[in-house]
């Protein structure tokens, strides 16, 4: 089986026994605060603290890191290249031959580039660290009807399914063989026929899922009883703490600047 | 009367049809029947005969998740199920699916049983100590906080008893619950079943696997076609119908399956048909057998396709899937690579067709090193048929399919293509599906299409095939190793990843065993079950057929090696 990079990793550091709750409140802490910096130089120190967090306490192996950074970085690299070239800039600040980088264009490109990936990466870590059950206990404590509150456990649960599922579709299919002459052309139809497979087993897992829950009460009454209930902890509430002094120590340092 | 008045009747069918609303007949027609209350009832039929369809109304997926058109009556436990709602008939009816994996809702096994009785908002004290029953049960207690997706087919199945159990339905349905395990851990499934029986719940269960079941259930219906052919205790319904179960291709146990045979020669009254083993040692016991000499000899000396030695592959630093995996495999031989769960049989697979290459030892693949080979390269040397056909489907018809094959080999005479697709199409006798979306053929129709879409064009030298029998009956399993062992004849080397161990007694030459990434056997079928050690080591069993050669040479009787199947059990009786 190869390894799942999209769903929780059985470490028990010190941030997977962080409540679910103070790990979300955490996320919006570290996003907000991000979107408040007018400074890549503050972005970039957010971004070093997140992966620190991620390597050294939360201990999520580097490989599953390095699995997921195309997704992490390299499509916010993308998205910070596309705004170095919608935004015009006019201040030059090098030249390479005949190209002059402006210093405004690499100002918000590298701006977006931080924003994205800060996000994401900030997400993945929540995933990788928490229990999504508690999160859903937490979220119904907090006066979340339930069934609600499951829906954003269903769409995580299924993100390591489809991985599976891309993965298996992607072996079987490479062992066809290749019919269309053109190396692009058989690469397109592939793709064409991963997200048909993907998606017409994709809905028939959920569908599956979907019953099977129901046929198990899922929904029988407004609300339900919990074995394991919500409870926060010091820990949590000292993380978040921890970041909104560490982005308001950021935001004054780039305020007296 | 009306049977589902009666106090003693937990669940009843009265005149219940049934259709899909994506299907134009059936599924199920003017069905009656009931369950008695403590009951044991198995549910027989073939392949696609209405089997699941019954399971899925008894506790009411049909007709309120998947809907169709219904009519009569379906009473379970008091509750019409037609007015009633899935998640009101939860606290009567528990069923566990084929693939409960896809039950799971949460992370932990304590949590997921948990689950069931959460949502019935039963206090948390009741709740835990449920919890800790049902796992104790089942036998997982000490494995109450591990997670879900790391546990191991058979703990799967379990798992899915116990939330089950957790909600203490008076009826339990369990809908083919160890397809896909291997022969021990069915085992281990199956005693769990039979305890639930002994202590009085209600059971209805669907499963190929009857050995162990016969003698001990109540009832037995047999379906086909979405009609009831016969019910009433599964001696009555052998005696009056095994014949013609054999001929619908439901799978029965090896033993009872002999009796029908000489019943059917005049050889044996139909009041001595054997259900178990011990009952077959009785009825044959007075048989003679002639002198046979062992008749499966491997064929060996053809050319060296694959070559393997100290082999070594890991998925990361922590596991090893394979260790020091040594073998060869010859041009023209059919081996079966057999194990439990986990054991490390798909990955060989994996590294014999390329997607994956060695991280240790050597491996050859006709003749040059694997680290040389391209997967697409080689997929014109290797092919392998997925479990789940769907995933190596890339076009909207059968036809295109098979042509896509022919393409990739560089066949593209437009004349040519055609006719090979259509000479294709006529040996699977899918002919009349060719403009039909792959998707959309049955199991054993879809089963067959994969082989063919590896095999058109007559490219392939050596076809991987990954659990052939997953989900099909005698017949189509009949009609899969006719096509593999045609191919065979035509120069094909096969090897076959299976649980099956009827199918590699009939079919095989040669076993490879593997148990924890290392090979412990290599040899025939035949010397394989003379080795209980290695057979208890990789979690296999001998068939029922096996064991009855070995209780009848312990009564005494003299009976030939080499009787691999029921037809050259019978051939040998004299």
């Amino acid at each position: 089986m190869s390894e799942q990079t999209l769903a929780y990793i059985d470490n028990n550091s010190v941030i997977h026994r962080v409540d679910a709750l103070s790990k979300l409140l955490w996320v919006l802490v570290v996003v907000i605060t991000t979107f408040q910096f007018h400074d890549s130089i503050s972005r970039g120190l957010m971004l070093v603290a997140l992966l620190f967090v991620a390597i050294f306490v939360a201990r999520v192996p580097l490989r599953a890191i390095w699995k997921v950074s195309p997704l992490i970085f390299g499509v916010a690299f993308l998205l910070g290249v596309f705004h170095y070239f919608v935004t015009k800039g006019y201040t030059p600040l090098f030249t390479i031959g005949s190209f002059t980088v402006m210093r405004e264009s690499m100002e918000d490109g590298a701006a977006y580039f931080f924003r994205l990936s800060i996000m994401v990466m900030a997400s993945f870590l929540l995933i990788w660290t928490t229990d999504i059950r508690e999160l859903m206990v937490g979220l119904v404590r907090l006066g979340m009807p339930y069934r609600f509150a499951f829906v954003i456990f269903m769409a995580l649960r299924f993100l390591p399914v489809i991985q599976k599922e891309v993965d298996a579709v992607r072996s079987a299919h490479a062992i066809r063989g290749r019919a269309a002459r053109s190396q692009l052309r058989h690469r397109f139809r592939l793709w064409q026929r991963y997200l048909f497979t993907v998606i017409v087993n994709g809905l028939r897992k959920a569908e599956s899922t979907a019953i099977a829950i129901e046929s198990r009460g899922f929904g029988a009454y407004p609300d339900r009883t919990y074995v394991k209930d919500f409870h926060w902890t010091v820990s949590g509430i000292l993380l978040v703490i921890f970041f909104v002094l560490f982005g308001a120590a950021l935001l004054v340092w780039e305020r007296l600047l | 009367m009306n049977p589902s008045s009666s106090p003693d009747v937990l669940a009843a069918f009265e005149h219940v049809t049934f259709t899909h609303f994506d299907r134009a007949a059936p599924t199920l027609v003017d069905v009656n029947l009931s369950i008695r209350r403590g009951s044991f009832t198995l549910l027989v039929g073939p392949s696609g005969s209405g089997k699941s369809t019954l399971c899925m109304l008894l506790n009411g997926i049909i007709p309120h998740l998947l809907g169709g058109e219904l009519s009569g009556k379906v009473v379970v436990d008091g509750h019409d199920v037609a007015g009633t709602q899935v998640k009101d008939l939860a606290r009567s009816v528990g069923l566990l699916f084929q693939d409960p994996e896809w039950m799971f809702a949460t992370l932990q096994v304590e949590d997921e049983v948990a689950f069931g009785p959460e949502n019935l908002r039963q206090p948390p004290e009741e709740i835990a100590r449920q919890v800790t029953a049902a796992l104790d049960y089942v036998g997982m207690a000490s494995l109450r906080k591990n997670l879900v997706w790391a546990l191991s087919g058979g703990q799967i199945q379990k798992l899915g008893l116990a939330a089950v159990l957790a909600m203490q339905p008076p009826l339990i349905v369990l809908d083919e619950p160890t397809a896909n395990l291997d022969p021990a851990t069915t085992h281990a499934v199956h005693e769990l079943i039979l305890r639930l029986r002994s202590e009085g719940k209600t059971v209805v269960l669907v499963t190929k696997d009857l050995d162990e079941f016969m003698a001990e259930a109540d009832h037995l219906i047999l379906l086909n076609e979405g009609r009831v052919l016969a019910q009433g205790s599964p001696r009555q319904i052998i005696e009056q119908h095994g014949l013609k179960m054999l001929d619908l291709g439901v799978w029965l146990p090896e033993p009872t399956e002999i009796g029908l045979q000489l019943v059917h020669q005049g050889k044996l009254p139909v009041r001595s048909v054997p259900l178990t083993v011990v009952e077959a040692v009785e009825a044959f016991g007075h048989f003679r057998f002639k002198d046979g000499s062992e008749n499966s000899v491997p064929m060996t000396g053809g050319e060296l396709l694959v070559k393997a030695e100290a082999l070594e592959f890991s998925y990361n630093s922590r596991v090893k899937a394979l260790r020091g995996v040594s073998f060869e495999i010859h041009q023209g031989e059919i081996v079966a690579i057999v194990g439990q769960n986990g054991a490390g049989k798909s990955t060989l697979s994996k590294l014999l067709v390329g997607l994956i290459k060695p991280s240790g030892g050597e491996l050859t693949l006709f003749g040059k090193h694997a680290h040389a080979w391209k997967v697409q390269a080689l997929a014109n040397e290797v092919a392998l048929v997925f479990q789940n056909p769907e995933h190596q489907f890339l076009c909207d018809t059968v036809a295109e399919e098979l042509a896509y094959s022919l393409l990739a080999q560089g066949i593209d005479d437009s004349e040519e293509v055609k006719r090979r697709v259509d000479e294709m199409l006529a040996r699977l006798d899918i002919a009349d599906t060719a403009a039909s979306h792959p998707f959309a053929l049955s199991a054993g129709a879809k089963r067959r299409l994969g082989v063919a879409t590896m095999l058109v064009g007559g490219r392939a030298r050596l076809l991987i095939v990954d659990e052939p029998t997953y989900g099909q009956d005698r017949r189509l399993t009949e009609r899969l190793m006719k096509l593999i062992n045609n191919l065979r004849r035509e120069g094909i080397t096969v090897l076959m990843i299976t649980h099956d161990m009827r199918l590699v007694d009939a079919h095989v030459e040669r076993a490879i065993v593997m148990t924890d990434g290392e090979k412990i056997f290599d040899g025939t079928p035949g010397a394989l079950f003379q080795a209980p050690e290695i057979v208890e080591k990789a979690s296999l069993r001998p068939t029922s057929l096996r064991r009855l050669v070995d209780a009848l040479r312990a009564r005494g009787v003299t009976v030939p090696d080499g009787l691999n199947t029921v037809e050259a059990f019978i051939e040998a009786m004299a």
